[in-house]
């Protein structure tokens, strides 16, 4: 009779201690020690000589595939090109309509800053975008725990830790760990990333929490239990579905004014955010120096007296309420709208400054006589401040 | 008649489906590999070497292996897939020790017990290499897909079992 081999059929005979539950139980003691010890401790030299190993091995494996992906796609983008087209095509004639609408609201928006002498609204103030380092992502985190990719660029080609890494849509993450040759990238949705953000428009400040599985939550409740920040709450129901979440800068990790993504509401009501870098499968990635805002103890200029440069918006606001009136003159036309003309009301017609400023037609003529002979404005200005 | 393939070949398969598990989500090669969560193979291979291969002491050794494998391609702290994996084969070899007659479905029943323990130990470890915001659902989610396609994959891993082995688990 053959012998039997499986360990079922010696079931209940092995009650004793093996070998190989010995060994197992001690590599598996090992490595729980080994993941306390590990606990709160950046990442080890040993793995960063893993990722640069792991990195080379990704290159090779991802290249095949990737070039075979390609070309199977293209393949299967034949069979649809037709309708693909067509549908190109009246999404080509609806986003005219809406570039020629943004570029309208766009010049408006100009005059309306050189109005009020804002600064100019940089992408990713704070980052270095001249040396910034061009990488392509090789190796994916490969485990249900973390999402982290692997770059590969590393120490050799200038990244720290620290730099941030975007790529042409967005926000992508930070990078946590640089080897010679690779660096490793925590991503945006992972469970210990924490950013400030911000709406683009509402500017309503939040944390943007990674989830892992879903998109990254946006965390607001914390700042509504905290009675002195009563702000937020105004700010919380003022985001706006659809509306651009960008990073805000607050706590020096990120620049200010990379794009992140969208707020979106799921169905529990809660506010999360359609990353913008996720719009299509990340490659290539630029990773960005990150030279955070001195704070003002740090760089204290010596001088005699607040700034009062021209250019400067913070000072303008000090010095002068308001900015001189524009010479509409020199200024082009406004673009004729094509809906409904009739309709607008008439441009103001810019009246040149009074030479002599006119007396008021007195209403009764008793208090008329205890006005001063200063031009009255259409409506009355809020002279008095609200409580 | 055909003919039944050799068990080491099978056994073969097995060990290259387990290493490719691991490495093939690390490899960013679009969605195809990461939606749904590929199943964690290297669960099937510890719960199947332990019963198979009670005595020896390669199967731990290459168990471990494969976490530290695994733990690198994470970038997570090493000594977290090792210790799932190894209690996965730990928990093995208590099932098979525990079994008089096993068939498919005790089989099924005692992988599902296995994959649900290496869940509660995901569950008690992971927050002290990876920080207490770290969840498990991830890991839950792909561990339940294993443990659903266990029968799918028995044989990659286990001798037969069934009406051609008769008492295959009985006590002598």
């Amino acid at each position: 009779m053959a012998r039997r081999r499986s360990g079922f059929r010696r079931a209940g005979a092995g009650r004793k201690l093996t070998l190989g539950v010995i060994v197992a139980a001690l590599l598996a003691l090992g490595a729980v020690g080994a993941v306390v010890y590990q606990s709160g401790q950046p990442a080890s030299v040993g793995q960063q000589v893993g990722d640069d190993i792991a990195t080379g091995g990704g290159r090779v494996a991802t290249g095949p595939v990737r070039a075979g992906e390609g070309f199977v796609s293209r393949l299967l983008n034949m069979w649809d090109a037709t309708a693909r087209i067509e549908a190109l095509e009246k999404e080509n004639r609806d986003l005219r309509a809406w570039r020629d609408l943004a570029e309208r609201l766009a010049e408006r928006n100009a005059r309306y800053e050189a109005l009020l002498r804002m600064p100019e609204d940089a992408f990713g103030a704070g980052a270095d975008v001249s040396q910034s380092i061009a990488a392509q992502l090789v190796l994916d985190s490969g485990g249900p725990f973390t999402r982290t990719l692997v770059a590969n660029a590393g120490a050799d080609h200038g990244v720290r830790v620290g730099y941030i890494a975007v790529n042409e849509n967005g926000l992508v993450g930070r990078v946590v760990s640089v080897g010679r040759r690779s660096a490793r990238v925590l991503m945006l949705d992972d469970y210990t990333s924490r950013i400030p953000v911000m709406g683009e428009a509402s500017r309503v400040r939040a944390v943007l929490a990674g989830q892992a599985t879903r998109p990254p939550e946006l965390i607001t409740r914390p700042f509504q239990m905290q009675a002195p920040m009563l702000d937020f709450i105004v700010g919380a129901q003022s985001l706006r579905e659809g509306e651009r979440v960008i990073t805000s800068g607050d706590g020096g990790l990120y620049p200010r004014g990379i794009p992140v993504g969208v707020a979106r509401r799921d169905g529990s009501g809660q506010w999360r955010v359609a990353l913008a870098a996720a719009q299509q499968p990340i490659d290539f990635v630029r990773i960005l120096p990150y030279v955070g805002v001195e704070r003002p103890e740090e760089s204290a200029v010596v001088g005699d007296g607040p700034p009062r440069a021209a250019d400067s918006s913070v000072s303008a606001i000090g010095t002068q309420t308001m900015a001189p009136p524009p010479t509409y003159q020199a200024a082009p036309p406004p673009a004729p709208r094509p809906q409904a003309p009739a309709q607008q009301p008439a441009a103001p017609r810019p009246q040149p400054a009074p030479a002599q400023p006119t007396t008021p037609q007195p209403a009764a003529p008793q208090p008329a006589a205890q006005q001063p002979a200063t031009p009255q404005p259409a409506e009355p200005a809020p002279a008095e401040p609200q409580e | 008649m055909t003919r039944a393939p050799n068990q080491r070949v099978l056994r073969a398969f097995g060990l290259v489906l387990a290493i490719a598990s691991v490495i093939l989500p690390a490899l960013p090669m679009g969605p195809l590999f990461a939606q749904p969560p590929l199943p964690l193979a290297v669960l099937w291979a510890a719960y199947g070497w332990a019963a198979e291969d009670e005595a020896g002491w390669r199967a731990p050794l290459l168990l471990a292996a494969l976490g530290l494998l695994h733990d690198q391609m994470a970038g997570g702290p090493y000594g977290l897939f090792v210790a799932l994996y190894l209690s996965a084969y730990l928990m093995g070899r208590i099932v098979a020790a525990a079994m008089s007659a096993p068939n498919l479905v005790s089989l099924w029943g005692g992988f599902i017990v296995t994959a649900l323990l290496s869940i509660v130990i995901a569950w008690l470890l992971a927050p002290i290499g990876l920080g207490r915001q770290v969840g498990i659902g991830p890991y839950a989610e792909a561990a339940l897909i294993t443990a659903i396609l266990f029968p799918l994959v028995r044989p990659l891993y286990m001798s037969g079992v069934g009406a051609r082995a008769a008492q295959p688990g009985a006590r002598r």
